[in-house]
């Protein structure tokens, strides 16, 4: 047996030609593996998400000569850098050509002079860093994904870096790239026209725009970056604290204090830790007294960064916080990478291991709503975890997303059984994010701070965020997009004038 | 439920609901997470970019399977695409963290084994495979070098007076009996001056692990049994073997394949060695003058914790300038001689071992150290490409002990 394949055998040659017959892949494997993102997902419904065919392409001439080719035969273009993405960004929901770009994996200059690095969109943080190290350079875009997740792909959805506060996020970091439009036309958008510039008034701010479109306006190949030099020191502190509230104070007295290195404080609420002293070995040993934590990162030179966590130190303490030790403080924040990945598990209501997915909603919160958003969330996983036991509540996150603490990213992370999920349970669990988004847009947020918000669920409250600034978003889209080819279908785009045909 | 498994070539899955029944919770576990933190240091990814062949890839298309939207015929070829180094395992926060908590392991390297036998057994093999275990069959060693018989498998010892069979027996491997004969001399050479006493395996066949990884697996139990009862005939009780691919199959394989009925000590050479070197029964006395790094061979470094002894015995090498790269650095860097990939994707083993080569010659050395035959003949060639002499640790140590072997590509 063969999935059924809908192929386009014309395409295909057609694409053939464009890059190689190799670099064109129509077998169940390559399109099955290109299809899902690491969020949960309803598996029984895999085979609505396969793309005709799988494109690798190498060169912006090659993207550009698809595109054009998409545009004229009206085929769905879904880019797909690491697919680690957690809002479906990448999955194509409307079948078609699925673009992946992890054939763009040079690097094509580090010019240390004007501290910028040129690099093909489907290189990872983590291996550019490798080899800006002997320059002394670095480039501080650390989500958690940071091993896996590429330069394209955080364009795509405009990520939030972990060390934001200090570094700025990928919009930030980002100065410019080259950019291929629906009808295979190649331009450069950055911040007015210079490819390393970082703040220009020529024009519109174009830049913006194409950061976070998840793929809707145009296609990136080749992106310019701002460099750092590389930080000396980096100092995390954990603290304990027996209250929620009191560890929620002590993140905003720390991102207020206007220490210059402070990379960013970071807030666990009980059922965070709660789940950790559960599942987690490094904190299984901590005191029942610990109830919340909060952890900050320091980044510079030595000096400044101790001078700096001396300050922040005084500051937790005099609001009660317990140093968590040396071992939690900088292992834990050495491994916070992999720490993200840690729930493979979960448990069930009679507390049997069973492998769940991680979901995780990221709303965009300022300080003070922080706690009554978090509580009305947990009551909405508690309510689906009593109807349903595939779910599991893995407590929240919130992470000063600047400097001064203005506004946090806040996430409630979910444990999704998949292998179970039924269309009953696929649902509900869509009602639910509708419902968790829509108490964040309600407390004044935003439904996303760095996934987006694209996905079945949350993507219906959009309209209620957005309010008349989403038909703009329509008509750019429109202009730029008049066939509707690229990602059709996310953020409800010309909802209604989605691209069937490549369904399968 | 039970998310623990053990594959094992005695429960071979005759269907494919045999195999995803067999695999589907640890499938899912990677299914579930799909974040593919392993994919940086998977070195075939590295070279390819493509995800059909990383580990997300072999989980995810077993889940396909259950949920009926393909059948393993489909899939089959995928699996061929890895080299076993199991570097995704390390990298996987299944096993770095997790896995220490429920004793759940992410094990990649054992899903693709698992998935080549079925393919071997639903007949849909890579075909340049099963043309090299057929002439592996026939010839009852690797096709190493051009058709020669088994027992030209002992010409590297014509110069030394070892006895056939003793307490303890050398097993050389069909790399290193046919191909990199320099290795073998060296470690017999030591075994002398250190006055440890060693024989030959009068009739040794290959392995088997070769023909396991590649899916081969009632050939690789045929030739274990032969080298078993080999051994019994020969009177061994101890064998020592030269190359991290032959460890993992005699201490592996062979304990499952024969039970409470395998009755031998495994040792590594390099162990010993090294042991002797540090007791002082060995002393490598004569200088080596030159600037070299160590290439962690997989399967020591990331399959098995090899990494301390390498390091101590190049430490005690007079002259020698050691650039030491950390072990962990290392488990994105592959030769590509594992899994049987040098055979199916020539062209991939060539570019993994050019970079190997590469990021060597980056610290301005003059020769990689190694310990693997296996990666000594595509790092060997991809050395030859920018003149970066490739040296086995043990014939280095042989050398520096005043061994008189000539090693290919080495000017003392
Ligand atoms: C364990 C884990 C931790 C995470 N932590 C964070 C975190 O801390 N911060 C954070 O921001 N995110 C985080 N994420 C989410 C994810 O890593 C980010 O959304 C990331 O930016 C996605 O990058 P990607 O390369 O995987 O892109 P993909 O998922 O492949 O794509 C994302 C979107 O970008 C589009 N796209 C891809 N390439 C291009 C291109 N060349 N041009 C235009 N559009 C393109 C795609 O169509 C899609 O819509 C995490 C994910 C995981 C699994
Ligand atoms: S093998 Fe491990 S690291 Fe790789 S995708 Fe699966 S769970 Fe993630
Ligand atoms: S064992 Fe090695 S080659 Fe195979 S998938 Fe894992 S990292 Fe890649």
């Amino acid at each position: 047996m063969s999935l059924a394949v809908g192929l386009d055998e014309g395409l295909v040659a057609e694409l053939s030609a464009i890059v190689g017959p190799d670099r064109v892949r129509t077998d169940a494997g390559a399109r099955l593996a290109r299809t899902r993102v690491p969020a949960p997902f309803p598996v029984h419904r895999w085979r609505e998400h396969l793309p005709q065919v799988v494109v690798l392409p190498h060169t912006t001439e090659e993207v550009s000569a698809i595109l054009a080719l998409a545009n004229e035969r009206r085929v769905p273009v879904v880019a797909r850098a690491g697919g680690t993405g957690l809002t479906d960004g990448a999955v194509p929901e409307h079948g078609g050509i699925l673009l992946d770009m992890k054939g763009f994996g040079q690097i094509y200059e580090i010019d240390p002079l004007r501290r910028t690095a040129t690099v093909g969109v489907g290189v990872n943080m983590l291996k550019l860093n490798e080899a800006l190290a002997p320059f002394g350079l670095f480039y501080p875009d650390d989500p958690a994904s940071y091993p896996t997740s590429l330069v394209g792909g955080r364009i795509g959805t405009s990520g939030w870096s972990l060390i934001g506060a200090r570094f700025g996020h990928t919009r930030d970091l980002v100065l410019s790239f080259l950019c291929v439009l629906a009808d295979g036309r190649v331009v450069r958008i950055g911040d007015g026209g210079g490819p390393k510039i970082s703040k220009s008034s020529t024009g519109l701010s174009l830049k913006q725009l194409f950061m976070g479109h998840q793929g809707t306006l145009g296609i990136a190949t080749e992106v310019t970056l701002k460099l750092y030099p590389k930080p000396e020191a980096e100092l995390s502190l954990f603290w304990g604290f027996a209250r929620y509230e009191d560890a929620h104070q002590c993140v905003d007295a720390l991102a207020g204090a206007g220490v210059a290195t402070f990379a960013g404080a970071v807030l666990f609420d009980e059922a965070k830790v709660a789940y950790l002293r559960r599942d987690d070995e490094a904190y299984i040993p901590q005191p029942a007294s610990v109830r919340s934590v909060v952890c900050t990162a320091l980044y510079g030179w030595e000096d400044e960064v101790r001078a700096g966590g001396r300050r922040l130190w005084r500051i937790a303490a005099d609001l009660g916080g317990r140093y968590l030790g040396d071992e939690i403080s900088q292992g834990d924040w050495a491994s916070r990478h992999d720490r993200y990945a840690t729930p493979l598990h979960g448990r069930r209501l009679d507390g049997t291991v069973v492998p769940m997915g991680w979901h995780c909603e990221d709303a965009a919160l300022n300080h003070p709503e922080i706690v009554s958003v978090t509580r009305q969330w947990h009551a909405i996983v508690e309510e689906l975890r009593r109807r349903y036991d595939a779910f599991d509540d893995w407590g929240t996150f919130a992470y000063t997303s600047a400097d001064t603490g203005v506004d946090y990213l806040v996430e409630i992370d979910v444990g999704i059984w998949e292998q179970v999920l039924d269309d009953g349970m696929w649902d509900a669990w869509v009602e639910a994010k509708r419902a968790i988004a829509r108490v964040a847009v309600g407390a004044g947020g935003s439904i996303s701070a760095c996934h987006g918000a694209c996905r079945a669920g949350d993507v219906d409250v959009v309209p209620e965020e957005l309010e008349g600034s989403l038909a703009i978003m329509d008509a750019i889209e429109e202009a730029l997009d008049p066939h509707g080819i690229l990602n059709p279908g996310k953020y409800h785009f010309r909802k209604g004038n989605v691209f069937q045909g490549g369904q399968l | 439920m039970d998310i623990q498994h053990r594959s094992d070539d005695a429960a071979r899955p005759a269907t494919d609901e045999a195999f995803v029944e067999s695999w589907r919770n640890a499938a899912y576990n990677c299914y579930s997470s799909g974040h593919k933190f392993c994919r940086e240091v998977c070195p075939v990814y590295q070279v390819t970019r493509d995800e059909t062949y990383l580990p997300t890839a072999f989980h995810a298309n077993i889940v396909a399977m259950e949920q009926g939207l393909v059948e393993f015929e489909d899939v089959a070829r995928d699996y061929v695409n890895c080299t076993m180094c199991g570097a995704c395992e390390l990298r996987c926060p299944n096993t770095l963290f997790v896995g220490d908590f429920y004793r759940f392991r992410t094990r990649t390297v054992d899903v693709v084994r698992a998935a080549r036998t079925l393919a071997v057994d639903r007949g849909v093999e890579e075909p340049a495979w099963s043309a090299w275990n057929a002439a592996t069959d026939r010839d009852r060693h690797e096709p190493v070098v051009a058709e020669v018989g088994v027992e030209l498998s002992r010409a590297w010892a014509s110069s030394f007076d070892l006895p056939f069979g003793g307490d303890t027996v050398l097993f050389v491997d069909c790399e290193a009996a046919f191909y990199r004969t320099s290795l073998p001399q060296a470690v017999a050479w030591l075994f002398k001056a250190a006055g440890e006493p060693i024989g030959l395996q009068p009739e040794p066949w290959c392995c088997g692990g070769p023909a396991a990884e590649m899916g081969y697996a009632d050939q690789a139990r045929r030739f274990a049994e032969h080298n078993v009862a080999d051994w019994r005939r020969a009177g061994a009780r101890r064998i020592v073997v030269l190359d991290p691919h032959d460890y993992i199959s005699f201490t592996e394989d062979y304990p499952r394949y024969f039970g409470d009925d395998y009755d031998v000590e495994v040792v590594l050479a390099l162990d010993l060695v090294a042991g002797w070197v540090r007791e002082g029964r060995l002393t490598p006395t004569l200088p080596i003058n030159t600037r070299v790094t160590y290439h962690d061979p997989c399967r020591l470094n990331k399959r098995k914790g090899i990494w301390v002894e390498p390091r101590a015995l190049l430490a005690s090498i007079p002259g020698l300038e050691f650039v030491d790269e950390d072990r962990v650095t290392q488990w994105s860097y592959c030769s590509g001689g594992g899994g049987g990939l040098a055979i199916a994707r020539p062209e991939v083993t060539a570019e993994l071992s050019r970079r190997r080569v590469a990021r060597a010659a980056d610290l301005e050395v003059n020769a990689v150290v190694t310990a693997c035959p296996w990666a000594e003949r595509p790092l060997s060639n991809a050395g030859a490409e920018r003149g970066m002499a490739v040296i086995d640790l043990l014939e280095l140590v042989a050398i520096s002990c005043g061994a008189p072997i000539e090693v290919p590509g080495w000017v003392r």
